[in-house]
Order: structure tokens, then sequence, then C-alpha cells
């Protein structure tokens, strides 16, 4: 243990060992993306095929022959506008939680208990409500549900960024005569830019990657990429082509985001207890 | 703004509804976020606790009977719900230690600045990032007996095919194999972070006064790290305590009931079987485990984070 300059030798050691664990925790990823531009007979070739002919058929056949697109659409749907409603509600809890300690650090620890609540457990008596209120299968479910999940996070984020911004610029705001909301709008929001959109981003991905729910309160119609992608195992058969392709497919929007704001995500996963 | 401070302080011992009468724009502004989020847990767990007190079939025009604590009776006499209390159980210790070992351990032997070590950090956190449906696909494909990569790799160095899924103690162990795949980067970030975090000087002192390097991080480093230690082996052990996802791609259960988890059995009854009643009853003792976890790991946390 060193725990400051390093011997370039030490250094070669340690960046071996992180490749090491790298190569381990990538392979899958690109045994997945090789299978999805293999021909049927080499995905399933024995010896496995580490050079083949690449193809784009499976994609082809994914987004014409399948719901793919549609529950593309569907799971863009669901993750936006939960973000956007997540976040019209955490951001003025979380501006009134940093500046005002509204609640203290009961309400605090009130928003993360319920990140805690195994989603199965709310599925059941929401699942009864929705269908009293006709709700399942519909655009607004998955909405509503998902904040469930992602409040907590984005009140914890939120007040974080704005925790870091000094008191005095609202305060002369406020001097200035500017009401709450005004200050929320015309200071804290241009200054937190960046954790706001990183919070969205971070709503965004939870959402669309979430399956349970989405698997209970969908049927045909409002149906998401997740649930989309398990339906290609189905009873006669795995339909690997499908799967390993969207499911590539699935996992780019999250990459994306993921390397365009990865700082402020780790902070969001964490509750602030990594900056 | 400069009146407001002693408000986060108790106002000189008013109630809390004078305090809100006095000053009522902090907590309209907390108010709607809050009031979304009761309706939607807080409503919900009591028409929780009401179903779970019934036979109550998914479909409405059947009828609901009311049985009262008949159901958790049952249930604490039931075989089915003791074995995926100890699936879980089982599945939570494995999966949770084997990660945060794994990240301490590549943590403590990369425990040094280097601009190099932040070019890991994005691939490092893309498997947290990847649908967990995604995730127990990919497994699924690649832990096949005959076609799977994972055993033709095993057979090309001379071992035999592992049954990775269709036997009992494998499947458990292959859910757990998934996880420490995709949470082990995630618990090595942060525990590394966490490293580089400490102050030094105890570590230098120590190693002057000529203490071993297993005695440094037994009686300095791990006592320092402990705090953040804790906080990622709870957000572990109660996100291993909801495991579904996994488990309904890659087993569903199986093989028999060896990966029936508490999450799954509670799908199974209440969405397969048609048991809302039972399925609530269920739900009504997970969350109360949940709870004690949670309460554990917010005492924790709280003592941590400055009001």
């Amino acid at each position: 243990m060193t725990h400051g300059r390093l011997t370039p030798l030490g250094l070669a050691v340690r960046l071996a060992v992180l490749t090491a664990f790298l190569l381990f925790f990538m392979f899958p990823f690109y045994w997945i993306i090789a299978t999805s531009l293999k021909t049927q007979v080499d995905a399933f070739a024995m010896p496995p095929k580490w050079l083949f002919d690449p193809t784009l058929g499976n994609y082809a056949k994914v987004l014409l022959d399948t719901e793919f697109l549609r529950q593309t659409v569907n799971s863009l749907i669901a993750a936006s506008a939960n973000a956007l409603i997540t976040l019209a509600l955490a951001l003025p809890a979380a501006f009134s939680m940093s500046r005002y300690g509204t609640g203290g650090k009961d309400l605090l620890f009130w928003f993360l208990s319920i990140r805690m609540i195994p989603p199965i457990v709310g599925a059941i008596p929401l699942f009864v409500l929705a269908a009293k209120f006709r709700l399942i299968d519909t655009y607004v479910i998955l909405p509503v549900l998902y904040i469930i999940l992602n409040m907590p996070f984005a009140v914890w984020m939120l007040k974080s960024f704005i925790d870091e911004i000094p008191r005095e610029i609202d305060e002369s705001a406020m001097l200035d005569g500017c009401g709450n909301l005004a200050v929320v709008r015309r200071m804290i929001v241009p200054l937190i830019k960046p954790g706001l959109v990183a919070t969205a981003v971070f709503c965004f991905i939870l959402a669309w990657n979430e399956f349970l729910l989405a698997n209970i309160f969908t049927r045909r119609v409002a149906v998401t990429l997740p649930v989309g992608i398990s339906k290609f195992i189905t009873e006669k058969q795995i339909l690997w082509g499908y799967i390993t392709a969207a499911a590539t497919l699935a996992t780019l929007p999250p990459v994306v985001l993921l390397w365009l704001f990865q700082r402020n995500l780790l902070r969001g996963l964490t509750f602030g207890a990594m900056r | 703004m400069v009146e407001t401070s002693g408000l986060a302080t108790g106002a000189g011992g008013a109630s809390a509804w004078e305090r809100i009468r006095r000053r009522p724009y902090p907590f309209l502004l907390v108010a709607p976020a809050f009031l979304v989020l009761f309706l939607l847990t807080i409503y919900p767990f009591a028409y929780m606790v009401w179903i779970s007190l019934h036979k109550w079939p998914i479909l409405p025009t059947l009828p609901r009977i009311f049985v009262g604590v008949d159901t958790y009776a049952y249930i604490f006499g039931d075989g089915e719900f003791w074995n995926s209390v100890g699936v879980t159980s089982l599945y939570m210790a494995l999966s949770v230690g084997l990660q945060l070992a794994l990240g301490l351990t590549l943590a403590l032997l990369l425990d040094a600045r280097h601009r190099a070590f932040g070019w890991f950090r994005l691939p490092f956190m893309i498997p947290v990032f990847v649908s967990p449906v995604v995730v127990g696909l990919i497994w699924k494909f690649m832990l096949g007996y005959d076609l799977g990569i994972v055993n033709h790799l095993l057979r090309s160095i001379g071992f035999e095919g592992v049954n990775w899924l269709g036997d009992q103690t494998n499947a458990l162990l292959s859910l757990v194999l998934v996880d420490v795949w995709q949470w082990t980067p995630f618990t090595f970030l942060i525990l590394h972070a966490g490293l580089m975090s400490l102050p030094r000087e105890p570590h230098e002192a120590a190693v002057i006064d000529g203490a071993t390097a297993i005695q440094t991080f037994r009686y300095v480093t791990f006592p320092l790290l402990a705090p953040i230690f804790t906080v990622a082996l709870l957000f572990r052990v109660l996100d291993a305590f909801k495991l579904f996802d996994i488990v309904y791609v890659l087993t569903r259960g199986g093989p028999g009931s060896a990966t029936n988890v508490l999450a799954y059995n509670i799908w199974r009854k209440g969405f397969f079987e048609n048991l809302l009643g039972y399925a609530a009853a269920l739900s009504v003792i997970m969350i109360a485990v949940a709870t004690v976890l949670a309460l554990a790991l917010i005492r924790i946390m709280s003592r941590q984070t400055p009001a």
C-alpha cells in the first residue's frame, strides 16, 4: 500500500490488474454484440467462431419483424415523462430542504427509505388500484409508478447540487424581492444545470431499464423494451438472434448517456456518498 | 432568508404546525413531492394489509373472502416460504460477501492515485447501468450447458462442462456469479474512492511504528474505511434482498424451488397463481424485514450526514 506516488513498475502492475479485471467484466458485452452480428449457424457453431462474416440480419429482423420500434417509443415515453414529472416534484422539495432544512434529517431519510422498498411489494396493491382506475397497460401508469423508484434519488441528488451553491446568491435575489419560486427558476436552475441534467438522465436510465413493474402493469399497448426483449424467450424456443440484437440496441442509450454524464451519475447512485 | 435559520433547529420549540403557519413556503415547496410519494406508498401499503386479510382472486368478478390473519398463520407454517427465506438469505450472504471482498481487495491493491486509473471508471460503471433483464439474458446465453461459451472455455482447458442453470446448487451460485459480475466494479469504485479520501497520517504513523501491512489494515485503514464500507454493504444487502429480474430471466425460480427468492415467490403467487391475498401477506412480511434493514442503513448514514 503506497497511497501516494507510484514507481513505474508499481504502476505497470496495477494497470495490468485493472486491465485483466476490465477484460473479465467486458467480455460478456463483447460476446453478446459479436453474437448479434452472426448468422444463426455461426452463433451456435461448436467450437464457437471467433472470426466470422458479420451480418446485420438480426438487426434488420428485430427492427422490421417485431414490435421493437414500437416498444422503443413506449420506453422513450415512459422514461422521459417520468424524468420530467420526478424533476418537477423533486426540485422545489430539494430547494426547500437545502435552504430551509424543511423536515430536517427525518424527511431526507424518509425519501431515502422509499428507495428501500422492494418494488414487488408495491406492485400488489398498486395493481389492484390501477385495475380499479383502468390504468393497466396505459401510457400513464409507468411514468407515475416510476416516481416511487426515482424520487429518492432525485431529491438527494438535487439537494446535494443545491447545497454547493452559496446561500448568498439566493439571499441577494430574495432581497431584490424575488419569491422562492422565482429564486429557484432564475438563480438555482441556471446554476445547477449540469446537476439538473444529470438527475434527469439518471431517472431516465432507471426508468428505461426497469422490468418488474413494466412486466406487471403492461400487456400489449404500452409494453417497454425490457419486457419486449424478455418475451423473445418463448415456450418453444429462445430467439437468441433477436435477443442479442435487441439487447445491444436497448443498452446503447444508457451507455451513451453514462459516457456523457458519468461523474454526476455516480454521485446519484451512491446518494452523495461519492462526489 | 436571514431569519430562517431558526427553522431547521426548531424555532425555539414551537410546534410543527405553528412553524408551518408562520412560514408556509418551505413546506408548500416540499408538499407536492411528499404528497405524491405518500399517496403512492403509504396508502397502497395500508390497502395491501387489507388485501392480505382476504382471499383475493385477481379477477374482480370473483368473490373476496375475509380470512383475517389465517394467511399469515399458514405462511409461517409453509415450507415453501421458509425455503424462499433460506434461498434469499444464502444468496444475499454469498453475493454481497463476494462482491465486497473482491471490491475491497482490488481497491487495496490499487491504493494509489494515478491519472490512468480514471480511464477505468466509465467501463466499470457500465454493468450497473445496463438493464437487469439484459444482464440476465447475456448470462443465460453464456451459461448454456451445450453451446454456452463458459462451458466451452472450461472444456477447452480440460474441465468438465458445468450444468449452471439446471442443477439446484449451481443455479443459485449462477445467480451469485451474475450479481458479483454486475456489482463488483461498483463496490470497487466506491471503496477505492473511500480509500483515496482517507487521511494519510495515521497510515504513515503506523508504518513508522513498525506495523505490518496486515496490522496497518486491521487497526488503521479498515476502521477509517468502515463507514463507507458499511454504506456499500447495506445498499447491496437491500438490493440483493429485492432480487427479481435476474431470477425471472435466468431460472424462473427453479430448478424445483432452488432459486425461488422472496420477490419471485411473491410474483408467482400473485400474478401467476392469482393468489393476491397470499402474495399481499408475503409482501407485508417482506416489507417488515426490509424496514429493519433500511433502519440500520439510515441510522448509519444519518450519523455521517450533516443536518
